[in-house]
C-alpha cells in the first residue's frame, strides 16, 4: 500500500505544469469564478478609462491637406436649388423634385436615371437570416434619382448641399474616382434604408427584373470605396455651432472602417470648426450614481497615471460619465444588431459608410446663417471626398472592431474582449469541475464490476434534454412567422399568442419525451448544469463572433445565472443567512435573466415603468427580425433554451 | 431497438422537407459540405461540356468519375415543376443514404453475432448478454442518419453520399464475406476517390478472417480448440477470389469509362484530372481540411517534397495499425477512414458523417472513452464556428483567411483526439479482456459461468 502511494505521489510530482495549473484551477472553481466574474465587470467599466485617442493609419488619406475648392459660389448655387425644391413643396408638387434634381445633375454634364424601387413592407422571413441578399423587389412606386458619372460615394442630401459638391467635382477633372450622387425619395419609407438596399443591391449585380421586363438601364460605377449619407436637419433650437452627428452601427453590429470615421472628425472639428457628436445615452449622463462612480475613480486614474505616464489613463470626472454614455449607446446600438440610419445597406456588402447628420446653429431660413452653414458643410465633404480619392484600395490600416467613447476616442478589439473573456473563462472550468466530480463519483460505484457502465458517457441524457430545449426553442424562434401572418392581431394579442404557443409546445414535448419529474430519475443536475454551461459557452462564444456587443450584454446575464443555478431543494452546507441570500440572489438571476423580464425591467428603469406594455417585447423582437438582426437568434436560441435549462436545475427535485 | 423503424422513417421525412429549401439555404455552394471533387454544380457543367462533345475534363472545373457523369448527369438538368434541377439528384441521394443506414446496421448485427460468438467460446457470458442487449448497429444507423453533417451532406447537392455509399458496401461485402460484393465496391470507391485504396488491408482481413474478435493471444489462453472452431483460419480462398473479381471489375470500370468518354478523352487524361488532382492539391479554395492553407503559403520549390510528405503520412500509418488492429479488421477500416478523412486533399462534412456513423457501430468496445464530452463539444463547436469565421472572412470582410484556417486546424485537432482516443479505448478494451480472462482462469471455471 505505502509504495502505491509513493508510485502515485510521483506521478502527481512528475505531471505537466499546465496539467497542473489546470488541475488546481478546476478544484477551486467557485472561487476562480467568484474572482473572474467580478474582474469582468470592474474592467467593463473601466473601458472609458482604457479608451485610446484616434489617430488616421492610413497614411494615403491624408484629410485637410489640401484647399479646399468649394466656394461661396457653390454654397449660393446650392442655396438656389433649396429654394426651388421649397417652392415646388409649397405649391404641392412634390413629384416634380426629382425632375429638377436629374434636371440640375444633366445639366452639370453627368448621366442621368431615375430608378424605380418598392419599398416593401419588411416582414419575418426565416431564410432571412441565413441568406446574405436581401430579397427587395423592385416596383414602381415613385421616382428615384439616381446619378452616375465619373463619380463614387452616394451623396444623398435633400436640402441641395449634395448638388453643390457634385457640380463641383464635375468639374474638377483630376479626381480618380467616380462619384454616385443617389437622392433618394424616402417619403415612403422613413428610415430609407429599403430605397438604400435595393440600389446597393442592384448596384452589386442583383439585376431583377419586374413584371417580367428591366425597367430602365442600370448604369454601375466600380467598385465603391466609401459611401457617406448625408442628412440635414432643421433643428429650431439655437447653438453656438454648426453640429455633426455621426451614425456608424451597421446590422449586427458591424461597423466601419475607423480612418472613415477619423477623416470626417478630423475635417468636422480641425477644418470646418464643427460640434462633432455620436449617439450617447442622456440618462446615464444624468445618473447620479455614475457622477458618485466617476468621482471616486478619477483620482485613482490620475494616481495610476502619476506612476507611469506611458500609461494614459488619467481621466476626468466628466469624460468618464460622457464616455461610459456613449459607451453604452455604442455597445447598445450595436448588440441590437440593427443599422441606426441608411448606411447599413452600405455595410452589408462590405462598403464602409456612415451617415452625417448636419444640423445647423440657427434656423435655415436666415440667408447668412444658411450660406455659411452649406459651405462649411460643403467643405467637409469635399474634403471626405478627395481623401477618399487619395486611397488606391479599399479602407483596410484601421479599426472594424471597436467601440466609440467619445468621436475621437475608441476602444480596440484587443482591449473589450478582456471583460468578456473574463467573463466567460469559468464556465469551461466549472464544468470540468462538475465533470470530474460526477465521474469520480460514478467510477466509484462501478469499479466494483469489471463490466463498468458507461460513465464516460452518462452525459447523453442531459445532452438529450437539452437538445430537445433547444428544439423547442427553434420552434419558438418560428412561431412569429404563423403569428405575424394572422390577420388583425395587435402587439399585445400577438405577444399573448407567441406565449400560449411556446407554453402548449413545451408541454407536448413533455408528453412526447417524458416530465421534467421523470427526466430526474435519469439525469443527475451536475451532469445537466455541465451540458447546459457547455452549451450555453459554445453560444456565447459563437454569438462574440457574430456579433461580439449582444454576446458580452448576453454574458452578463447568463453566466451569473448558469454558474449560480443548482437545486432549490439540495441543501447547501452554509450559514442560514448566507444560504438565505445566495437562494434569493439566485431567485433574482432566474427573473432577471428572462428574456421579456430583462426587456421590461430595462425599459421601466431607463423610461419609467409606466411606459411598459404587455406587447411591448412582441414589438422589440418584430423591430429585429424585420432587420435580420441575430440578435433575435440569440435571445430565441441561445439565450431562452439556456434560461429554460437552468429552470430545470432550479427545480430539480 | 424499439423506436428504430419510426426514426428512420422520420429521419428520410426531415431529408424530404429539406430538399426543397436546399437551394435557398445555399448549401451546395458551401465550402464545408462540396468540395471540387464533389460538388453537383462542377457535375452538371461536366456534363454540359461532354454534351457539347467536349471532354468533361475540359477547364478546370469537373474532376470526378465519368460514370458519374452518365449516371447523375442527366439529372442535373431535368427541371420538375419549377423545382431546382438538382431536386432529383437529392432524392437520390435520400436513398442512398437509407441504404448506407441500412449497410451500417447490417455490418452491426454481423459484429454483434461475430462477438458474442467469441464471447460464448471464451466463456464470458456476462459480455457476450451486454453486447446483445446495445444493438450497435440499430444505433449506428440512427446516428449516421440523424447526424445533421449526413443531413447537410445529403441535401447539400454533393456526390459525398455516393461515396461514402460504396466505401460502407465494401466493409459490408468484406464483412459477409461476399468478395464479387466487397470486390466490386472497393473498385467503384477507389475509383470515386483514391483513399479507399488503402482499405484493401481491412478487406483482405475480413474476408481472410472473418469480423472482428478479440485477439488470438485469448483464445490460446483460453486453450480454445482454434483449428476446431474455426476461429482464426485465414481463408485464402476468398482472397482469391476477391483478387480475381477486382480485376474483373476494374477492367469493365475502365471500359465502361472509356465508353462514357466517348473517346472525347483518353483514360491516362482521365486519371491526370481525377487521381492527380487529388494527389497535386492544385485547387486552393479554402475548404475544412489544413492542406489549402499550407499549400497556398509554401514555397514552389518545396511544394512537391510537401505534396510526398503529407501524402505518405497516411501510408506511414496504415502498416503499424494494420499490425496492432489485425484481429478487428472492421474497426481498422473505420480507423483508415477517419485517417483519410482527416489528411485528405478535399476533406469535407461527408467524411465525417460516414466515420462518426461507424464509430457507434463500436459503441460496446468504446464505452470507456475518455474526452467523450469534450470531443461532442468540440464538433457542435467547429461546426457552427466554420460557416461564421468563412462568412467573417469573405462576406463581411472583418476577418481573414487565418480566421476560417484556424477553425480548420481545431477540427483536425479534434479529429486526432478522436483517432487516439478510439484507438487506445479499444486497445485498452482488448486489455481488459486479457485480465478478465486471466483472472477467471486462475480461478475455477464453475465460478466464471456462475458469475
Amino acid at each position: 500500500m505505502a509504495s502505491e502511494k509513493e508510485t502515485k505521489q510521483g506521478l502527481a510530482k512528475k505531471s505537466r505544469l499546465i496539467v497542473r495549473v489546470g488541475s488546481f484551477l478546476v478544484s477551486h472553481s467557485a472561487l476562480v469564478s467568484v474572482i473572474c466574474c467580478i474582474a469582468g465587470c470592474v474592467l467593463l467599466l473601466l473601458l472609458p478609462v482604457l479608451a485610446k485617442s484616434t489617430y488616421v493609419s492610413e497614411n494615403a488619406l491624408m484629410p485637410g491637406s489640401a484647399t479646399p475648392m468649394f466656394s461661396n459660389q457653390d454654397a449660393l448655387e446650392a442655396n438656389r436649388l433649396v429654394k426651388d425644391i421649397m417652392r415646388i413643396l409649397e405649391d404641392g408638387r412634390e413629384m416634380e423634385i426629382a425632375q429638377l434634381i436629374g434636371k440640375r445633375m444633366e445639366d452639370v454634364g453627368a448621366e442621368v436615371y431615375y430608378h424605380r424601387f418598392r419599398s416593401d413592407n419588411l416582414h419575418f422571413n426565416p431564410l432571412g437570416f441565413f441568406s446574405s441578399a436581401c430579397n427587395m423587389v423592385l416596383k414602381n412606386s415613385s421616382g428615384c434619382t439616381s446619378i452616375g458619372i465619373s463619380s463614387v460615394g452616394i451623396i444623398r442630401a435633400p436640402r441641395g448641399l449634395a448638388y453643390s459638391v457634385f457640380s463641383l467635382l464635375s468639374r474638377v477633372v483630376w479626381l480618380a474616382k467616380d462619384i454616385v450622387w443617389l437622392a433618394a425619395d424616402s417619403r415612403h419609407d422613413p428610415r430609407s434604408t429599403g430605397i438604400d438596399t435595393c440600389f446597393v443591391n442592384k448596384f452589386h449585380g442583383e439585376d431583377r427584373k419586374f413584371d417580367g421586363r428591366t425597367y430602365d438601364v442600370f448604369r454601375r460605377a466600380g467598385t465603391m470605396a466609401a459611401a457617406l449619407v448625408v442628412k440635414v436637419i432643421d433643428k429650431s433650437e439655437r447653438k453656438e455651432r454648426d453640429r455633426l452627428d455621426i451614425y456608424a452601427e451597421a446590422s449586427n453590429g458591424q461597423m466601419p472602417n475607423l480612418d472613415l470615421i477619423n477623416i470626417v472628425h478630423y475635417l468636422a472639428v480641425h477644418r470646418q470648426g464643427l460640434d462633432v457628436k455620436v449617439g450617447t445615452f442622456k440618462y446615464l449622463q444624468n445618473s447620479a450614481l455614475l457622477k458618485h462612480l466617476s468621482e471616486m475613480l478619477s483620482p485613482l486614474t490620475k494616481l495610476a497615471q502619476s506612476l507611469n505616464p506611458g500609461w494614459k489613463v488619467g481621466i476626468n470626472s466628466a469624460d468618464f460619465v460622457e464616455g461610459t454614455a456613449t459607451l453604452a449607446s455604442s455597445m447598445y446600438y450595436q448588440a441590437l444588431g440593427v443599422p441606426t440610419r441608411p448606411h447599413g445597406a452600405f455595410r452589408d456588402f462590405q462598403i464602409d459608410a456612415i451617415t452625417m447628420e448636419l444640423s445647423p446653429r440657427g434656423r435655415l431660413t436666415i440667408e447668412n446663417g444658411a450660406s455659411s452653414f452649406l459651405l462649411r458643410g460643403g467643405r467637409l465633404i469635399e474634403g471626405v471626398i478627395r481623401s477618399v480619392n487619395n486611397l488606391l484600395e479599399k479602407f483596410h490600416q484601421s479599426f472594424f472592431l471597436y467601440f466609440l467613447t467619445a468621436p475621437n476616442k475608441f476602444v480596440s478589439v484587443g482591449i473589450y474582449m478582456i471583460p468578456f473573456a473574463l467573463l466567460v473563462v469559468p464556465l469551461p472550468i466549472v464544468a470540468a469541475a462538475l465533470f470530474s466530480t460526477t465521474e469520480s463519483g460514478s467510477s466509484a460505484t462501478a469499479s466494483s464490476g469489471v463490466v463498468a457502465e458507461s460513465h464516460t458517457w452518462n452525459w447523453l441524457s442531459s445532452a438529450n434534454l437539452v437538445f430537445n430545449v433547444h428544439l423547442w426553442a427553434v420552434l419558438v424562434s418560428l412561431l412569429p412567422y404563423l403569428i405575424s401572418q394572422m390577420p388583425l392581431m395587435n402587439s399585445a394579442i400577438s405577444m399573448l399568442s407567441w406565449i400560449s404557443f411556446s407554453l402548449s409546445t413545451i408541454f407536448i414535448f413533455y408528453l412526447l419525451m417524458g416530465s421534467p419529474n421523470s427526466y430526474a430519475k435519469v439525469y443527475n443536475w451536475k451532469v445537466l448544469k455541465c451540458v447546459t454551461i457547455a452549451a450555453a459557452s459554445i453560444g456565447l462564444c459563437l454569438m462574440s463572433i457574430i456579433n461580439f456587443s449582444t454576446a458580452q450584454v448576453g454574458a452578463m446575464l447568463l453566466v451569473p445565472l448558469c454558474l449560480m443555478v443548482r437545486p432549490l431543494k439540495k441543501p447547501i452546507q452554509l450559514s442560514l443567512f448566507r444560504r438565505t441570500s445566495l437562494q434569493f440572489a439566485k431567485l433574482v438571476l432566474a427573473v432577471l435573466a428572462f428574456p421579456p423580464a430583462t426587456f421590461a425591467i430595462s425599459k421601466g428603469l431607463l423610461q419609467g415603468f409606466r411606459s411598459v406594455g404587455f406587447g411591448d417585447f412582441w414589438e422589440w423582437s418584430e423591430f429585429l427580425w424585420t432587420w435580420n438582426s441575430a440578435t433575435y437568434l440569440y435571445v430565441t436560441l441561445v439565450h431562452l433554451p439556456c434560461w429554460v435549462l437552468c429552470m430545470h436545475i432550479l427545480l430539480h427535485p | 431497438m424499439r423506436w428504430f423503424w419510426p426514426l428512420v422513417v422520420s429521419a428520410l421525412a426531415c431529408r424530404l422537407l429539406l430538399v426543397p429549401f436546399a437551394e435557398n439555404l445555399n448549401l451546395g455552394s458551401r465550402p464545408e459540405v462540396a468540395t471540387p471533387l464533389t460538388s453537383l454544380r462542377r457535375l452538371a457543367e461536366g456534363y454540359w461540356l461532354k454534351q457539347s462533345s467536349m471532354s468533361p475534363y475540359a477547364g478546370s472545373m469537373y474532376h470526378g468519375s465519368p460514370l458519374l457523369l452518365t449516371i447523375l448527369g442527366p439529372l442535373t438538368i431535368k427541371r420538375v415543376h419549377g423545382q431546382s434541377s438538382h431536386l432529383i439528384c437529392s432524392l437520390i441521394f435520400v436513398f442512398v443514404d437509407f441504404l448506407i443506414a441500412m449497410l451500417i446496421r447490417a455490418i452491426g448485427q454481423k459484429l454483434v453475432q461475430s462477438n458474442c460468438k467469441n464471447f460464448k467460446l471464451l466463456q464470458i457470458s456476462k459480455l457476450a448478454k451486454s453486447y446483445e442487449c446495445v444493438e450497435a448497429g440499430d444505433v449506428a444507423s440512427v446516428v449516421y442518419l440523424w447526424n445533421p453533417l449526413t443531413i447537410i451532406t445529403c441535401v447539400g447537392s454533393c456526390t459525398s453520399p455516393i461515396d461514402n455509399l460504396m466505401v460502407v458496401l465494401t466493409i459490408y461485402g468484406a464483412c459477409s464475406r461476399i468478395a464479387p460484393l466487397a470486390a466490386f465496391a472497393w473498385v467503384m470507391a477507389t475509383h470515386f476517390s483514391l483513399y479507399p485504396a488503402i482499405l484493401l488491408i481491412p478487406v483482405t482481413l475480413l474476408l481472410g478472417y472473418g469480423p472482428d474478435s478479440p485477439p488470438s493471444k485469448l483464445f490460446h489462453m483460453k486453450n480454445v480448440d482454434v483449428t476446431g472452431t474455426l476461429v482464426r483460419v485465414f481463408s485464402w480462398r476468398l482472397i482469391i477470389q476477391f483478387a480475381f473479381w477486382v480485376a474483373i471489375w476494374s477492367c469493365y470500370i475502365l471500359v465502361l469509362s472509356s465508353i462514357s468518354l466517348k473517346g472525347l478523352d483518353r483514360l491516362p487524361e482521365m486519371w491526370k484530372k481525377t487521381y492527380g488532382f487529388i494527389l497535386t492539391v492544385e485547387d486552393l479554395s479554402p475548404n475544412i481540411g489544413v492542406l489549402w492553407y499550407f499549400f497556398a503559403e509554401v514555397f514552389d520549390f518545396f511544394r512537391v517534397f510537401f505534396l510526398i510528405v503529407f501524402h505518405v503520412n497516411i501510408l506511414f500509418m496504415v502498416l503499424p495499425l494494420a499490425i496492432r488492429l489485425t484481429h478487428r479488421p472492421c474497426f481498422l477500416a473505420f480507423v483508415y477512414i477517419m485517417v483519410w478523412s482527416m489528411l485528405k486533399s478535399y476533406p469535407s462534412v461527408g467524411d465525417a458523417a460516414l466515420y462518426l456513423g461507424l464509430l457507434v457501430l463500436f459503441a460496446n468496445e468504446l464505452a470507456e472513452m475518455k474526452f467523450s464530452f469534450f470531443i461532442f463539444c468540440g464538433y457542435i463547436g467547429v461546426s457552427l464556428l466554420s460557416p461564421v469565421m468563412h462568412n467573417l472572412w469573405i462576406w463581411r470582410g472583418t476577418g481573414n483567411a487565418n480566421f476560417y484556417f484556424a477553425t480548420g486546424l481545431a477540427y483536425a485537432c479534434l479529429q486526432t483526439i478522436l483517432i487516439v482516443e478510439s484507438v487506445s479505448t479499444m486497445l485498452n478494451h482488448d486489455r481488459m479482456l486479457w485480465k478478465w480472462l486471466k483472472t477467471s482462469t486462475s480461478s475455477t471455471p464453475a465460478a466464471v459461468q456462475a458469475s
